[in-house]
């Protein structure tokens, strides 16, 4: 009977809008609160100038500044630049877990010094390096101890090598989180999985990459997310330390959130409108970044 | 004649001898590298300025307290606190909204569910700093400047992203099989969430768990920021604080740093066998 | 500025916002009667002048003493959060009552936006006028900060025992830039690094402009000039010290990890013996003489290549005390202010820091180090404005210490000249408010 079906089914759809509001609720205030609330205010102080008590509006100049100043070109080449990081991180976290997994002797030693670095706070690591990349600090004294001394170059001092090395220290830190996350999922693998192939004789690399890559799909997905997010908007906390704060030497170490500080806290600088406008620019772009990422791939929401 | 298959036993034994040396020798190496700075934090820790001075890398031999006695004078103890104090409050709310909303995401279809849920998790990629000179006004204006609550806010608001999309990740992948049994109503989702959703979530929870820690309690722009009073001061702050005064002393700062570190570490060693078996959810092989 | 110690974040935020939940009752902070002042203060100078920390706790102690309806908080600042604190305070109309301040443009550019009260209003200028270095302190007419110690800038060390093996006279050293090229060549032979920087955290590329960069300048006005635009900064008169400091990389003669150290790091190894020259804070000699040994550590002024007035001065600035406008109890911190430059704790100062008060009424006899004897006389007889402190801060950070950074990693001279080029451009286009009014300081002063 038609006339009843109907009530029945908008009854539905209302409940289906209201049913998950209190569970979305929380995260959607605390997330409104910290990230819409800023951002509006970030947007409107970026039209703005002010100087002494007297604020005004300025229209798109400081955006104009932002996208054509090279030093925020620089910023964001460097960040793509870090993104390097991650395949290195994937496939070097894959290859070390896999060893752990297949090594008996000493495992629980291994994984326990593997996953160490991840642990440490970033500025305990950053300051750590700034003392070992001197060009005669720690590193270099070691490769020279071990006759290797061609290698030594000025990590830290040398407009070629600083951000190499920041990248260095960076999948130093990070790479433990990968080999923990894959190591842990090869652990709930059967070790059937690799024994035909074994019996077979197959050799190593076309085993695990035939069999174990494919179980580790997903998580390798998700290790390329998380990394490629930090490389693009998390790595404030090392650049700041190892540069000593000024992303040297010159700019070479200059990353995005390092050039939003500098002008809002910078030496000299305080120029928070101009910050906005930065910060304005790296959110939207970033968020846009991300959304048609997620919607390309199809980041599928239901089983 | 020696049979093909003894042959080929003996040369899949040789092979495996020859693996396991390549296979440790790499795992040592890498250990070495993981551990180097450790190495030199250590040492540095215990030697005087001088010796350190002049030997920068060799074994404190003999090792020496100094640098400790006056690392350990400054605000360590409540700095520790602190730390654990908004550390935990964060993650723990952070949590539970996250696992409520990822199972909204997750099990409840509702219009726009897609681009809200694309949108809430592409927050994940903002940068901090971005957020950081408004935030700080509006908690100025809130007069929330110097308090815990702030804080605490701050990292829940910064930390949801990530957590509903690893929970929400997580959750579609439990077989819809397992959630359909009961009727689907608001008692029953909530029944469902805590008793199915939950205990197959573990690893994921514990994934998420560690994660969201290290992150509140490494984080340091914002403390720094909004928690300038020297007595709300976390762990992080007090640490860079203490370098910068004490930078002129590598022995010094390295004990403080030491010392910082100790508390985490500590926690990691002891918990990482619950961790990886946490992460492993279900046979672990040891 | 005049920095030596590496940075640490940034603290932006205002100390005295409220919010006592029960939450924070647990907090231990000593109760303060109601009925009493309280005076709280932001300051730095212990990473400058050793001993400053425990010298403010007796003064403080002392004051409170005497005014007992007084108290007095000092909150020891870090070298990067000492301004963006204070410039966020200002901006929510709350914070100290009492604000440390670099002299020159440090002041100045908290006195343009109209975050400092002129200090000139709240002390007599009977009192004022014995006060070393007010007139870089001086906008309009009025003086912004009171001057607390002087830091005199920069003496170059150098090791006498390394000079007589080189075959140097350690009792004549260099005062020509040719002598002082002659002299690096002799060091370097016998295999010791001549003279030793570290730019990894910038600083030292300031103090480098501020001893060299005016060396053909008359007086610190032309300085100005370039920076407002009246004169151009890439030219020969401007950019010369650039080419001089690339003659010295390409000869070697500095450290070759001069771009991976930091400031003080660079120092010690002055200390250490592996350098024979290093330059230091005028108010850190006594540190440095101790540690090398009072008979192996001479002083010298950096040699001279340029040709203007300036060549022959040597720096002079005091770092100040200053007086936030929007502080409840100006007096009260004036008073106290003034305390410090009472004979008793000046002499005070000086025994416990090695650094000399910024008063000419501080007994000069007292000086027995001959070291500081030397740079003192310097200061008094031959004293020139200290040139970092008339140029905007952000010329000084992304010209200076950038610029340093970028010649000692291979850059040329030119490239890097370009760069001061573009970095005032740069001022000219996003700090039209701070422009103005540094206009108005270079044309009317």
């Amino acid at each position: 009977m038609a006339a009843a079906r109907r009530p029945k089914g908008t009854a539905r759809r209302i409940g289906a809008w209201l049913r998950p509001v209190p569970y979305l609720l929380p995260a959607v205030a605390a997330i409104a609160a910290i990230f819409a609330y800023p951002l509006a205010r970030l947007v409107r102080e970026s039209t703005q100038q002010s100087y002494g008590g007297i604020t005004t509006d300025v229209g798109w100049s400081n955006y104009q500044f932002v996208l054509t100043d090279s030093d925020f070109i620089t910023a964001v080449t460097h960040n793509l630049l870090l993104l390097i990081c991650v395949p290195v991180l994937i496939v070097l976290s894959i290859f070390f877990a896999i060893l752990l997994h297949e090594t008996a002797r000493g495992r629980w030693l291994y994984t326990t010094v593997l996953f160490l670095p991840y642990v440490l706070a970033v500025p305990v690591v950053s300051v750590l390096f700034n003392y070992l990349l001197q060009l005669n600090g720690g590193v270099n004294t070691v490769l020279r101890a071990f006759g290797l001394g061609v290698l030594a170059q000025d990590w830290l001092g040398s407009e070629t090598w600083a951000l190499p090395s920041l990248m260095g220290v960076i999948v130093w830190k990070e790479l433990g989180f990968g080999i923990m996350l894959f190591y842990a999922r090869t652990l709930s693998l059967p070790n059937e999985l690799w024994e035909a192939a074994r019996v077979d004789g197959a050799g190593w690399w076309r085993m695990h990459w035939h069999i174990t890559l494919p179980q580790l799909r997903n998580m390798i997905e998700f290790y390329a997310v998380v990394e490629s997010i930090t490389m693009l908007s998390w790595v404030f906390a090392y650049v700041y330390v190892i540069s000593s704060g000024t992303g040297g030497p010159g700019t070479s170490t200059l990353v995005t959130e390092l050039y939003v500080y500098k002008n809002a806290f910078g030496y000299g600088t305080n120029n928070l409108n101009l910050a906005s406008a930065a910060s304005a620019v790296l959110f939207i772009g970033t968020v846009i970044l991300m959304f048609v990422n997620f919607r390309v791939r199809r980041v599928e929401l239901h089983a | 004649m020696i049979g093909q298959a003894e042959s080929e036993k003996a040369e899949r034994r040789s092979n495996r001898r020859f693996g396991v040396v390549v296979r440790q020798a790499l795992l040592v190496s890498a250990s070495a590298l993981a551990l180097l700075p450790l190495y030199a934090m250590l040492t540095a820790a215990f030697k005087g300025q001088n010796d350190y001075l002049a030997h920068p890398l060799s074994l404190p031999l003999p090792p020496s307290g100094a640098a400790f006695a006056t690392a350990i004078t400054s605000g360590f103890p409540r700095w520790l606190v602190n730390s654990v104090l908004v550390a935990g409050v964060s993650v723990f709310a952070t949590m539970v909204f996250a696992v409520l909303a990822a199972y909204a995401f997750s099990r409840m279809p509702f219009p726009g569910r897609g681009v809200t849920f694309t949108l809430m998790i592409s927050l994940m990629v903002v940068p901090p700093i971005v957020m950081l000179i408004p935030l700080f006004e509006l908690m100025s204006d809130l007069n929330l400047v110097n308090t815990y609550e702030g804080v605490i806010v701050i990292y829940a608001g910064l930390m949801l992203p990530f957590s509903i999309y690893l929970l929400t990740s997580f959750f579609n992948t439990i077989p819809r099989e397992l959630l359909e049994a009961g009727s689907i109503d608001g008692a029953g989702h909530l029944r469902a969430l805590v008793s199915i959703v939950l205990p197959l979530a573990l690893p994921a929870l514990v994934t998420l768990g560690i994660v969201n820690l290290l992150w509140a309690w490494n984080e340091l722009l914002i403390a720094l920021v909004l928690l300038q009073d020297d007595s709300k001061k976390t762990l992080m702050v007090g640490i860079t604080i203490f370098q910068s005064h004490n930078n002129l002393n590598v022995p010094v700062t390295m004990a403080g740093l030491l010392i910082a570190t100790v508390p985490v570490v500590s926690l990691y060693l002891g918990g990482q066998r619950f961790f990886v078996q946490g992460l492993a959810a279900g046979a672990v092989k040891e | 500025m005049l920095v030596s110690r590496r940075q640490s974040l940034r603290t932006a935020a205002a100390l005295l916002l409220a919010g006592v939940p029960a939450l924070e009752a647990a907090s231990t902070q000593v109760a303060r009667a109601a009925d009493k002042t309280t005076l709280t203060m932001w300051w730095w100078g212990e990473q400058e002048a050793q001993g400053a920390q425990g010298w403010m706790n007796e003064t403080i102690r002392l004051y409170e003493k005497a005014h007992p309806n007084i108290v007095i908080n000092a909150v020891l600042q870090t070298t990067n959060g000492l301004v963006p604190s204070f410039e966020t305070a200002a901006k929510a109309h709350r914070g100290p009552d009492i604000q440390y301040l670099w002299g020159g443009i440090n002041s100045l550019a908290e006195a343009w936006p109209g975050y400092l009260a002129p200090i000139s209003d709240y002390i007599p200028a009977s009192e004022l006028k014995h006060y070393l270095n007010t007139a870089e302190d001086t906008y309009n007419g009025k003086i912004w900060s009171a001057p607390w110690y002087t830091q005199p800038s920069f003496p170059l060390l150098y090791n006498k025992d390394d000079f007589k093996k080189a075959g140097l006279d350690p009792n004549n050293p260099p005062r020509t830039w040719d002598q002082f090229m002659a002299a690096c060549a002799k060091l370097k032979k016998t295999g010791i690094i001549p003279i030793a920087g570290g730019l990894q955290d910038g600083f030292y590329g300031g103090w480098l402009f501020a001893l060299l960069g005016g060396q053909n300048l008359d007086n610190a006005k032309q300085m100005m000039d370039a920076a407002i635009g009246k004169a151009d900064i890439t030219s020969s008169r401007y950019s010369e010290w650039w080419l001089k400091l690339a003659e010295m990389r390409d000869k070697g003669y500095w450290n070759n990890d001069i771009d991976s150290l930091q400031l003080y790091q660079a120092q010690n190894l002055f200390v250490q013996g592996k350098a024979a020259m290093t330059n230091v804070a005028g108010s850190d000699i006594r540190k440095f003489v101790k540690q090398v040994g009072i008979n192996k550590v001479g002083v010298m002024r950096m040699p001279v290549f340029g040709t203007g007035k300036l060549a022959n001065t040597f720096g002079s600035t005091s770092q100040t005390l200053a007086i936030p406008v929007f502080s409840q109890h100006k007096q009260e911190a004036a008073r106290f202010i003034m305390y410090l430059h009472t004979p008793e704790r000046m002499v005070a100062f000086y025994r416990e820091t090695g650094s000399i008060p910024a008063d000419d009424r501080f007994p000069q006899s007292m000086i027995t180090l001959p070291q500081q004897k030397l740079i003192f006389n310097w200061m008094v007889k031959q004293g020139g404005p200290y040139l970092e402190n008339f140029i905007p801060v952000e010329l000084d950070s992304d010209g200076n210490f950038a610029g340093t950074q970028k010649l000692f990693a291979g850059d040329s001279a030119s490239s890097v000249i370009s760069l001061q080029a573009s970095v005032l451009n740069k001022w000219h286009r996003t700090a039209p408010g701070e422009v103005a009014a540094f206009q108005n300081w270079a044309n009317k002063g």
